[in-house]
């Protein structure tokens, strides 16, 4: 097999219930993180529909289409998410949706497709690339109105999403394609981990020797942590 | 569609502290354990249905492939059934159980070969869950079936979805069984044909199945916005009416690849005097039918399901539909 990954989720310190859900998939070469958001206790159903439905999705096919299969199911799931949904007219917030980071790989490209706040990021040759840029409020006002990363946090709705599977009609997927290298390894996960870990750590632990050893030392770095939200991961590494 | 084949370094700030969502604040309030009175869904149910996949998730329940652990150890090679249960937050209402009790007796009742057939209802007696136990479908719903044809569909495809779905439908309301959320999604291409599902918003019409618990529209109003009729959406009670406007607002999205009314609710719609323009693929008098199933109001809504489908069967030919989407045809 071309890849090596390993994969975990955790509910945290602090919540009772486990929202995000993940997909380790080597043989399909298709990986994916969400993280699921609900009135009041769907999130985890939202979560846990996006990834077993991207665990259904062919193999046989070429990349591309591939690429477009996955795109037209995150797609579907919005519709599904969004316009198809009952709605208990008592319950305000009936929105169900989840965040949504995929990584779609095979011998020499790969392409990341998000909507929401999980991440993709890259480690090569010894440097590490956050290759997805967050859909929320807090990134808009950086990219916007030019405003440090510090004083967009101050924002009382900056950790809102702009972006998610089942938040809005019409979903408008990110999508960002790369060529492979030998030696790449890639890191998908939710904000309860990258929130809990500092980008020098994430590379520290991404340069350990193995994928297992890689994940282990995230989370045991982000468990040290107050850990308030669920958190996962999933590190992929090519095969040298 | 961002490209990239060398990426820039320090695009990465030091510590950035996202947190996920608005209603995630973390305050020390929401971060304790929920106090759920109801317990959380076991992966076996009764000992018997291994839950497998989340198959759909709406407002009020879910369902998932199971499989029947009895049927496999007897060697069926097909032991797979489907699970509905109730949301933990709806599963809270004292009488959900009998909510749930009430849509496996009325679709029971309904024999018919596009309307799913249900096998049990049930309750596990750990987690005091109840679940109705139904045929595992496999195939395309209608959303999906959209979601792949934006453009919509051709006239041949189109007929032979609308002349199940409205024999279905027309069957169900003979019976005095009203379903009370048809949607592209409560619709499934299942591989011997289609089938009508998920009567969850269901009601008996007056006088039928008496004794039978009834879902109080007054105490609990549910319905999906873009398929719900006008009257619906003013507090009316749910009539045979509501659904020949739900399913026409279907079949006129199955043939254009557009809601009729732009995914406008009926009451925006009206508001904003939105007529829906005739598809290519309808004859005037196929489109003179669909056009009466879709108006606002109800009174003028002169036409119900066995009505809708005269005006779809007045044209009739050899089944193209499998071949089409490539199914497998059943024998």
């Amino acid at each position: 097999m071309l890849w090596r990954s390993a994969a975990r989720t955790d509910a945290g310190k602090v919540r009772a219930r486990n929202e995000d859900a993940f997909l380790d998939s080597p043989e399909q070469g298709l990986w994916a993180v969400a993280d699921g958001m609900g009135g009041h206790s769907q999130g985890d159903l939202a979560s846990r529909l996006i990834i077993e439905s991207l665990a259904e999705l062919p193999i046989g096919a070429g990349f591309d289409e591939r690429l477009q299969q996955l795109r037209q199911c995150l797609h579907w799931l919005n519709r599904r998410l969004n316009q198809e949904l009952t709605v208990i007219a008592d319950q305000a917030d009936t929105i169900i949706g989840s965040t949504v980071v995929a990584l779609l790989c095979d011998d020499k490209r790969a392409a990341c497709v998000w909507a929401g706040d999980s991440r993709c990021y890259l480690w090569r040759s010894g440097r590490l690339y956050q290759l997805t840029k967050d859909h929320s409020v807090q990134q808009r006002m950086i990219d916007e109105e030019k405003l440090t990363p510090e004083q967009a946090a101050r924002h009382p709705a900056a950790h809102a999403l702009t972006q998610a599977i089942g938040a809005n009609e019409k979903l408008a997927l990110d999508i960002l394609e790369f060529s492979l290298m030998p030696g790449d390894s890639m890191l998908l996960c939710s904000d309860g981990l990258y929130k809990g870990i500092s980008q020098n750590a994430i590379g520290a632990a991404l340069s350990l020797p193995s994928a297992q050893i890689a994940l282990e030392r995230l989370f045991d770095t982000a468990l040290l942590g107050p850990a308030r939200d669920n958190l996962t991961a999933i590190v992929i590494r090519r095969q040298e | 569609m961002h490209l990239m084949d060398e990426p820039n370094a320090a695009v990465v700030e030091d510590e950035l502290t996202y947190f996920a969502f608005a209603n995630k604040a973390p305050s020390t309030t929401e971060t304790l354990p929920r106090t759920h009175g109801v317990k959380a869904l076991p992966d076996v149910l009764s000992g018997r249905y291994k839950l497998e996949r989340l198959l759909g998730v709406g407002g009020m329940g879910a369902v998932y492939r199971a499989r029947d652990l009895m049927r496999e150890q007897y060697g069926d090679p097909e032991p797979f059934v489907a699970i509905k249960t109730l949301s933990e937050d709806f599963a809270e209402y004292p009488d959900a159980s009998a909510l749930l009790y009430s849509e496996f007796a009325l679709t029971t009742r309904l024999r018919h070969p596009h309307i799913v057939r249900l096998h049990g209802f049930d309750i596990d007696r750990e987690s005091e869950r109840a679940y109705i136990t139904l045929e595992m479908l496999r195939g395309l719903t209608l959303d999906k079936l959209l979601c792949d044809h934006p453009q919509g569909m051709g006239w041949e495809a189109l007929r032979d979805i609308a002349i199940p779905l409205l024999e279905a439908l027309a069957f169900a309301h003979s019976q005095g069984v009203l379903h009370g959320d048809i949607k592209p999604s409560n619709v499934i291409l299942a591989e011997d044909g289609l089938r009508l599902f998920d009567f969850g918003l269901g009601q008996p019409v007056e006088g039928v199945l008496p004794g039978l618990p009834r879902l109080s529209r007054n105490r609990f109003t549910a319905w999906t916005p873009r398929y719900a009729s006008l009257e619906l959406l003013d507090g009316a009670p749910l009539t045979s009416s509501a659904d020949v406007y739900a399913v026409s607002c279907v079949l006129y999205e199955l043939a254009t690849g557009q809601h009729p009314y732009r995914r406008l609710s009926a009451k925006q719609a009206r508001a904003m005097q939105i007529e829906p323009t005739p598809p290519a693929q309808l004859s005037k008098p196929c489109w003179q039918v669909l056009r009466t199933g879709l108006q606002f109001a109800e009174p003028d809504r002169q036409i119900d399901a066995s009505g809708l489908l005269d005006g779809f069967r007045h044209v009739k030919q050899s089944s193209t539909l499998g071949r089409w989407l490539g199914l497998r045809q059943s024998a």
